[in-house]
């Protein structure tokens, strides 16, 4: 009985290591986190002084305009470059698909954007979209056009961190995609071509699909990236000007240090962690149902293959 | 610059300062604490950096070694928040914004000064208080007295201001001559001559201003407010940034970096000072802490060219004041002898040493030390314009992040998306009093 009651047991002792690193390296700081955004607290007191005041702070955010405006900011941001990157990325490995020479040295270089360290990228930018001095109004200027004022206009700032982050970021969904076309089964590829099947329609029919799987999670993982951006903006613009390029982690990082209010700030990280796991939610049940989906085409395939 | 100082700050740069001399002779106050080690947490600036250079000397005479960890401006009060709420802190001595200066206090993290000022073992009898830069300890050392950041009839020190600094207006004294312009000594002649230059001189701005989103702008526009007869709030803590006075200093710091280089728009403080240094503004409106850079050679291509002239006059005279302050942490642990650094540092000798290393005095009389003034013709313009500072141009209270950060941002808006200046104003008056009114300010009304 006593042998019996230790053996059923023991799998959990196995597991109890992992789970209590969980408890502490996870679950532990996202309760300080929730249990912090029902606190007015001030970095200046320590977190039992801070009063509680229970959902202040995030009706505080509702009636916020310039939390409203980060947020859009956010996602605006987060749509533009996590699309543009996407197709830029996955047609770049498309193109690259093949056996051409110096092809290992050419991958290097295109990630390498990626491997920069986000204020070596903010700084770099930053001296290039200088009015005076950076390349792109020196060039402008030497054509004879009109220099742009990069980081000085709101919509034109927009557009310049979209642009940094493309920059930096497209070389990630490339390398993935890239990864995920080379281990595509060749039978198929064999198959569709024998069926005399062009190049588009390879794309369209066969690569694109069974890339499907891999082609989400990477989209998710930008997607998280992206709303979570904060040192190349940082940088580059640090949310100026006006608002224009104030995204959400800028604003949560501000909240904390130059206004002083950790409860809000931790109440803003909350509704940016929400936001995040609706979108990972949607996505996993996305690709669920597509599974679905094909497994049951498959099985009426089979059905009327009988 | 101001990135490499930001990336830097990251790692505390420590730097330890040794000694080996022994104290100065038997019953010398500084003998009980010879040997001690004090850690203490100040600014990349190039005031601490002056600092650095005299803290030999302070060993040599007193035997207290001294480590020093160095961090961006902006940097430190995070860092400091950390230390100052543990029950046993890291730091003998702090170097505090002026704007911290609320928060500490009002936390209780900060030594009062008066009990080291009535102990005869630590306090010189010649260190000469009066001789102090008053309008620097209004604003930096002092609290509890007006309106409770202010000095008053129930105030105390808290701090003693090393490193600080006021506006002065700096010009080129070439282009100036060269197109038949006076040095404005009014907001009118100001505003004309910013905008006079870039017709006459092509390719130069006319002042080169600190704009970009968030403090900086809030920075450049309160500049303009205490001159021009503004202020924040009025006596009872009501917002009254969006009156005349406030709608002149708004159309003021438009129209300056409308007139200014290119790019102004964006310009922190580093870049604005760049922008002169380099010579693309005829005009430069901040710290006196920049002089030093413009008239060295290696940094700047207008040195020797720059004249400096009192902050211009609007309804008053009111030039900035900021800068750091030193004080004692509650939960140091050698407190006596940070006092003694303290001292030693803000006493005629050490303000002096710091000056000549290239340092902001904090005293009127190394001001008119002949021998600073050899050195740094500029002084004399400074010790001038000191006394005009004004120490309540902008608010030291708690909530001040979050209003300073709201009017930058507005005002980032009006320079760079044409929002209306009064509309601007008004809201930021709007959500001022909101902002007030949960922290409470108007429970006596």
């Amino acid at each position: 009985m006593q042998t019996a009651n230790v053996n059923r047991l023991t799998p959990y002792l196995f597991l109890a290591p992992a789970g209590i690193i969980m408890a502490v390296a996870l679950l532990y700081p996202i309760g300080y986190m929730i249990y912090a955004s029902f606190l007015d607290w001030n970095p200046s007191q320590r977190i039992g002084e801070a009063e509680f005041i229970g959902l202040r702070n995030y009706l505080n955010l509702l009636g916020d305009a310039a939390f409203r405006e980060s947020f859009w900011v956010t996602l605006k941001f987060a749509a533009i470059v996590v699309t543009v990157e996407m197709l830029l990325g996955v047609g770049l490995a498309l193109l690259l698909d093949r056996n051409i020479r110096g092809m290992s040295l050419l991958r290097t270089l295109f990630i390498l954007p990626m491997m920069i360290a986000p204020v070596v990228v903010g700084l770099m930018w930053r001296y290039m979209y200088h009015p005076t001095v950076g390349i792109f109004n020196r060039t402008l200027k030497s054509l004879g056009l009109e220099p742009i004022p990069w980081l000085s206009d709101g919509n034109w700032a927009f557009a310049s961190v979209i642009i940094a982050d493309i920059w930096q970021w497209t070389p990630f969904i490339f390398i993935l995609s890239l990864a995920a076309l080379q281990s595509l089964p060749q039978s198929a590829m064999e198959a569709s071509r024998i069926d005399g099947a062009t190049g588009w329609q390879q794309i369209i029919h066969i690569k694109l699909p069974l890339m499907m799987p891999v082609l989400i999670v990477t989209l998710l993982l930008r997607l998280i990236d992206a709303f979570k951006v904060l040192e190349v903006i940082l940088v580059l613009t640090n949310g100026g000007p006006g608002l224009s390029t104030e995204i959400l982690s800028l604003r949560i990082s501000r909240t904390a240090s130059e206004f002083r209010e950790l409860g809000e700030a931790a109440a803003m990280s909350n509704v940016l962690l929400i936001l995040l796991m609706i979108l990972t939610f949607a996505m996993f049940a996305y690709s669920k149902a597509v599974e679905i989906r094909t497994a049951r085409l498959r099985a009426a395939a089979e059905e009327t293959a009988i | 610059m101001k990135f490499l100082q930001s990336m830097l700050g990251g790692t505390a740069i420590a730097v330890l300062m040794s000694g080996t001399a022994m104290a100065g002779g038997h019953g010398s106050p500084y003998e009980p604490y010879a040997g001690t080690t004090l850690v203490i947490n100040v600014p990349a600036h190039p005031h601490y950096n002056a600092m650095m250079k005299v803290l030999p000397e302070f060993t040599e005479e007193t035997g207290i070694e001294v480590e020093v960890d160095q961090l961006q401006y902006l940097k430190m009060r995070e860092r400091q928040t950390l230390e100052l709420t543990k029950s046993e802190g890291d730091y003998d001595m702090i170097a505090y914004v002026v704007f911290s200066k609320a928060d500490y206090i009002f936390a209780d993290q900060l030594e009062n000064l008066a009990k080291y000022f009535m102990d005869p073992k630590l306090a010189d009898p010649s260190y000469d208080q009066t001789d102090l830069i008053s309008g620097y300890v209004e604003n930096i050392g002092v609290a509890g007295g007006q309106k409770g950041y202010l000095p008053g009839q129930l105030g105390s020190a808290y701090g003693i201001p090393y490193g600080s600094e006021t506006s002065v207006l700096a010009y080129r004294k070439d282009i100036f001559e060269k197109h038949g312009i006076a040095v404005p000594e009014n907001y009118d002649q100001l505003l004309d001559a910013a905008c006079k230059i870039p017709e006459v001189e092509e390719g130069m701005g006319g002042m080169a201003s600190r704009a970009a989103s968030g403090h900086q702008a809030s920075h450049a526009f309160l500049l303009h407010l205490a001159p021009l007869g503004g202020r924040v709030f009025d006596n009872q803590w009501e917002p009254i940034i969006n009156n005349e006075a406030g709608l002149a200093a708004a159309n003021a710091l438009k129209t300056i970096v409308d007139c200014g280089p290119e790019g102004s728009q964006t310009f922190g403080p580093a870049e604005a000072a760049a922008a002169f240094s380099q010579g693309q503004a005829a005009m430069f409106m901040d710290s006196i802490a920049f002089a030093a850079g413009f008239e060295d050679p290696s940094k700047s291509k207008v040195a020797g060219k720059v004249g400096y002239a009192l902050h211009p006059e609007g309804l008053r005279r009111g030039s900035q004041t900021g800068g750091f302050g030193i004080a004692i942490p509650k939960n140091a642990q050698n407190k006596e002898a940070a006092f003694l650094l303290m001292q030693w540092l803000t006493s005629k000798k050490g303000d002096k040493l710091v000056a000549m290393a290239g340092g902001n005095p904090s005293r009127f009389s190394t001001y008119a030390d002949p021998e600073v003034q050899a050195k740094y013709p500029y002084s004399a313009t400074f010790g001038e314009a000191l006394k005009y500072a004004d120490p309540d141009w902008r608010p030291i209270i708690p909530t001040w992040g979050k209003i300073n950060a709201d009017i930058g941002t507005t005002m980032s808006q009006v320079l760079t998306e044409g929002l209306d200046p009064q509309e601007a104003l008004d809201g930021v008056a709007t959500r001022a009093r909101e902002i007030m009114d949960e922290a409470g300010y108007y429970a006596w009304q």
